[in-house]
């Protein structure tokens, strides 16, 4: 474990009864006093959950062709931003598969911010800093010295606003800002990874302590690994190295929407134009049990008694009462065939549907 | 933690409350509480014989599969279908309202090493 890196509220999370598992390279909490259930509730039910989630990465682009070279490197449309706003974006390889999937922010036309999944650091920056190169910017990986907390729930607003000296309110879906926040300044979006209103808050670890000390002291309900995934599967979020992975491309991951193929060159369009013309070797669904169990990653999925595909994500869902999944299917049978899944030997029968498999209350 | 003193125990945090010829099985408050919030329980068909050791059941909690051994040999001869809406019963209750399964004890010896309330204790402090 000793090689393992701690964020600065490791402590804040062992002493709120914490249970500290290796994660993409951290020490992280997995659940609090081993209630993953009770944290899920507190997030989607009415009150606001806390996280950390500083294991993510950071990077500052600056410089004249900050805008030239983020429409290169990123699948999504990185024109089509305003200062003061994210969007929701990919790092593809030549072979039009995913490097990351990450998110934009906009501060200027001539730096913005992206945010990296922590297992995909080192290689996105060292891809990053190779295709800088060629432009006139400067990549700067800020991630060991900022701090990320995600705020999540109906009270998150109410929470937060006891320690921003802005106004939260002003702040749309996918939008941020930039003030003070507690004792310094730092960048808050309303944006999220669990389907309800909430915020993410860029801050120095400096003020770490404090700012998580003074959420909880309004209420904020500290949430592990374990309650985190549930969240995002619940809403058919995609996760690197589960939906997305260097083995899929846009087409296959149900992502073509944060691709855009009429932008101009990107790296990967190449590959992906020609999977499209292809056409996809599988393709992701989504499906709930109708029989009883849990379906989880790997579990194989079967069409008419034949395998088709596994699950990627998968979990009890206690608003969608049973099992739900999100699986990797032949393209024939995203639509077509009865399909099961197969639980310690036996086929469990399955239907398709939509995600996500609960109400989104994101404000948009 | 509590443990009670009228069950025996296995070394996989199994109890096992025996009445004349029937058997109770059900998960230690100490196997509930390292597995955290159990959300489905697999149970085995009534009529199933089932030997000592065997995987009779399967307890799933938020993160965990984990399967649950038999503490003695029988014949199933009725299950908490409680749990089948309210897992979370094995959380709550883990030696009353969330016992898994009953058994018709068979006369076959292959019994696995149990433990009573103070030896389980004990165990548990190792």
């Amino acid at each position: 474990m000793s090689d393992l890196l701690k964020t600065p509220l490791f402590d804040a999370h062992v002493a709120a009864g914490g249970k500290i598992v290796p994660f993409a390279g951290y020490e992280l909490p997995v659940q609090y006093s081993n209630r993953a259930l009770k944290e899920y509730t507190a997030v989607r039910e009415g009150a606001a959950g806390i996280f950390d989630i500083t294991h993510m990465g950071q990077v500052r682009v600056e410089g004249v062709d900050a805008l030239k070279f983020l429409q290169y490197v990123t699948t999504n449309d990185v024109s089509k931003l305003v200062d003061g706003q994210v969007q929701y974006s990919a790092l593809l390889n030549e072979q039009g598969t995913f490097i990351d999937d990450i998110t934009t922010y906009k501060i200027n036309d001539e730096a913005y911010y992206l945010c990296i999944n922590a297992a995909n650091r080192h290689k996105d920056v060292a891809h990053l800093l190779k295709e800088a190169a060629n432009f006139d910017v400067t990549v700067t990986d800020e991630s060991d010295e900022t701090t990320l907390l995600a705020l999540q729930g109906a009270k998150a607003q109410a929470a937060l606003q006891t320690i921003v000296g802005f106004d939260l309110e002003a702040i749309g879906y996918y939008k941020f800002a930039r003030g003070q926040i507690s004792s310094a300044g730092g960048i808050v979006s309303r944006t999220g990874y669990t389907g309800e209103d909430g915020f993410e808050i860029y801050i120095p670890n400096s003020i770490a302590v404090d700012v998580w000390n003074a959420l909880v002291e309004q209420g904020a309900v500290p949430i592990g690994l374990a309650a985190r995934d549930m969240l995002r599967t619940e809403m058919g979020y995609a996760l690197y190295g589960h939906e997305i992975s260097d083995a899929v491309t846009p087409v296959e991951a149900k992502l073509m929407w944060i691709t855009k193929m009429d932008k101009g060159d990107f790296i990967g369009k190449q590959a992906v134009e020609t999977r499209k013309a292809e056409g996809a070797q599988k393709r992701l669904i989504a499906l709930k049990l109708t029989g009883r169990g849990i379906p989880r990653e790997h579990y194989k999925v079967f069409v008419d008694g034949v395998e088709s595909g596994e699950v990627t994500s998968g979990m009890h869902s206690p608003l969608a009462g049973g099992g739900v999944a999100v699986a990797y299917v032949k393209p024939e049978h995203v639509t077509e065939g009865s399909l099961t899944v197969e639980i310690r030997g036996k086929q469990i029968e399955a239907e398709r549907t939509k995600t996500p498999f609960v109400r989104s209350n994101v404000r948009r | 933690m509590s443990v009670p003193a009228d069950l025996r125990f296995t070394k996989e945090h199994e109890w096992v409350r025996i009445e004349g010829d029937t058997a109770t099985f059900g998960i230690s408050d100490h196997a509930q509480e390292a597995l955290g919030d159990i959300v489905f329980v697999e149970l085995p068909e009534v009529g199933r014989s089932i030997d000592a050791g065997e995987a009779y059941g399967v307890v799933e909690s938020v993160k965990a599969v984990s399967d649950v051994y038999a503490p003695v040999a029988g014949e199933v001869i009725e299950i908490n279908e409680a749990l089948e809406s309210e897992a979370d019963l094995v959380n709550s209750d883990a030696y009353g309202a969330g016992w898994i399964i009953k058994v018709k004890i068979s006369d076959n010896n292959a019994e696995t090493e149990l433990m009573n309330a103070d030896e389980y204790t004990t165990f548990l402090e190792e």
